[in-house]
């Protein structure tokens, strides 16, 4: 099934890039807290729903 | 030795995913694309591994996860209808045995591409989704980039890690990968954070991408070529430069044809005459009779139903002359008339056409015609964000955009419509949507509410006085 070779050589090779790549990726992963849970996004700066646009920009003052 | 790597391998990531369960998602995907047990001689291949990481993504995300952020799309709702009408024609198949065989991996990839979005709460995880499955993907595209380059390959003779010709193993299909990925590859490497931006990353994402456009040279897929046009085509629209670079690409692309394989070009050639090539009066011919077999059962065979098929077709005018030149008689019957069967379908189209019926071809149109314009939605409101926590969504959701077509051109000519890497591709689509829906709705501020807060005590002292 699987080749002998200089194309195994070369499969190897593939192999062993990207699996170094996925095993750092995963390390770096576990140590960041935003994996999981982010702060709270940007506030919009207009408001919007009901009301918004008849008052607009008098709710910033 | 080389299974006791492996199953080392599996085990670090594993392990490591006990930290951050989220993290056996990944390990899933990259199971399901790579197919380490596949790799392996022995030890990882009398395991149901696939099954057990499958469950302890599904556990981690049950027992370990905020599922408060966790978002049911309409796209997932049309998977399920589609996975139900696909049990359901399975059940009644024409060809029971090998529906039954295709329903065993199809069910898998589909019941993954509707749960993973549930876990993809934050932009980490989109990003690390992105990331682990081009990795996965180019275990086998670099590879097959290098060997294309040491002047290996062939149509149905380049092999990437695995002689087989199933799954992304199979020449076309990798061919449409590669050249689909691209987009992410340059997404990854501008917005990447696990990776952030710096020489080693655009040195790595440009060889990636080289490799990835040896691909369809290697595999001497002519999908892969007419994928790399849709690419091109597409990667102009928002290009500043777009002169400047089509005249680039254009000169690039003519520079390369004196490098290529002979047989890449002849092969390639047979692309502007259509007559000439056999297997596209196959594939009318499959495709005539697939149009045939809906009308009379409109709800689709099941799994596999082209083995039933006994097709007939002429030679066309290249084969006759080809005929002439070896004294044989064209007119002749036998000769004149070519008789085949089990023909595959060569179309995801026609594949999910005559599989599923018409219902399971407007479910699976919604589903993929239906990412692709939900990503343009995307990309239109987030285009012009002065938030600079949002930069990276517009180009992320023309990057799924992109890929989303170019798949959609590539299964013109292939029959992947279950492709579980393309459904992985949906879920991202999917989780990309439904986070940002969510995240747009914590941004809002609505002045109504604070008018009722503000209200609300002077209602109170009005109640007292009453």
């Amino acid at each position: 099934m699987i080749g002998d070779g200089p194309g195994s050589m070369i499969d190897n090779f593939a192999l062993a890039l990207t699996h170094g790549l996925l095993l750092i990726a995963a390390w770096r992963l576990i140590n960041r807290p935003d994996l999981d849970q982010e702060d709270p996004p940007e506030k919009d700066k207009r408001p919007s729903g009901f009301g918004a646009q008849k008052n607009g920009a008098d709710w910033d003052a | 030795m080389r299974d006791l790597v492996f199953v080392g391998y599996l085990a670090a990531l594993l392990f490591i995913a006990f930290k951050r369960p989220f993290l056996f998602a990944l390990v899933y995907a990259y199971v399901d694309i790579v197919a380490p047990q596949r790799l392996s001689y022995f030890m990882l291949n009398s395991v149901p591994i696939s099954m057990i990481v499958f469950g302890l993504a599904f556990l981690g995300y049950l027992f370990a996860d905020d599922k408060k952020d966790s978002r049911f799309s309409i796209q997932q709702g049309l998977m399920v209808i589609l996975l139900i009408h696909c049990f359901y024609t399975t059940v009644e198949a024409a060809v029971p045995e090998a529906a039954w065989v295709k329903w065993n991996w199809v069910w898998k990839a589909m019941i993954f591409a509707i749960f993973l979005p549930l876990t993809l709460r934050t932009k980490l995880r989109i990003e690390a989704l992105a990331l682990f499955m081009v990795l996965c993907a180019g275990t086998l595209i670099i590879s097959g980039g290098i060997k294309t380059l040491a002047g290996g390959g062939g149509y149905g003779v380049l092999v990437m890690q695995l002689s087989v010709n199933d799954g992304l193993f199979e020449g076309s299909t990798i061919s449409m990968v590669a050249i689909a990925i691209i987009p992410l590859i340059i997404w990854l490497s501008k917005f990447g954070t696990i990776f952030p931006p710096d020489w080693r990353v655009r040195l790595f994402a440009g060889g990636f991408i080289f490799a990835c456009l040896l691909i369809p040279i290697g595999t001497q897929a002519r999908t892969g070529l007419v994928c790399i046009a849709v690419l091109f085509v597409l990667l102009l629209r928002f290009n500043k430069h777009r002169f400047l670079y089509a005249g680039a690409a254009i000169t690039l692309g003519l520079m390369s044809i004196p490098f290529l394989p002979q047989s890449f070009t002849d092969r390639m050639q047979t692309l502007e005459n259509i007559e000439a090539d056999e297997s596209a009066s196959t594939r009318l011919a499959v495709w005539g009779w697939t149009i045939d077999y809906v009308k009379e059962n409109p709800l689709g065979g099941g799994f596999d139903v082209f083995l039933i098929n006994k097709i007939k077709y002429e030679l066309s005018e290249f084969d006759r002359k080809q005929y002439e030149k070896w004294d044989i008689d064209p007119d002749d019957v036998d000769a004149g008339v070519v008789e085949d069967k089990a023909r595959a379908f060569h179309s995801s189209y026609f594949e999910i056409l005559g599989e599923q019926g018409f219902p399971g071809l407007f479910l699976w149109l919604f589903i993929h015609v239906g990412g692709v314009w939900r990503m343009e939605i995307l990309r239109r409101k987030y285009k012009n964000t002065q938030k600079q926590e949002e930069l990276w969504v517009a180009p992320l959701a023309l990057a799924l955009q992109n890929t989303g077509i170019i798949y959609l051109v590539g299964a013109l000519f292939v029959g992947i419509a279950y492709q579980p890497f393309v459904y992985m591709l949906i879920a991202m689509q999917i989780g990309l949507v439904t986070y940002m829906a969510r995240r747009s709705a914590e941004a809002k501020w609505r002045p109504i509410a604070k008018n009722l807060s503000n209200a609300a005590p002077k209602i109170d002292t009005i109640e007292n006085k009453v």
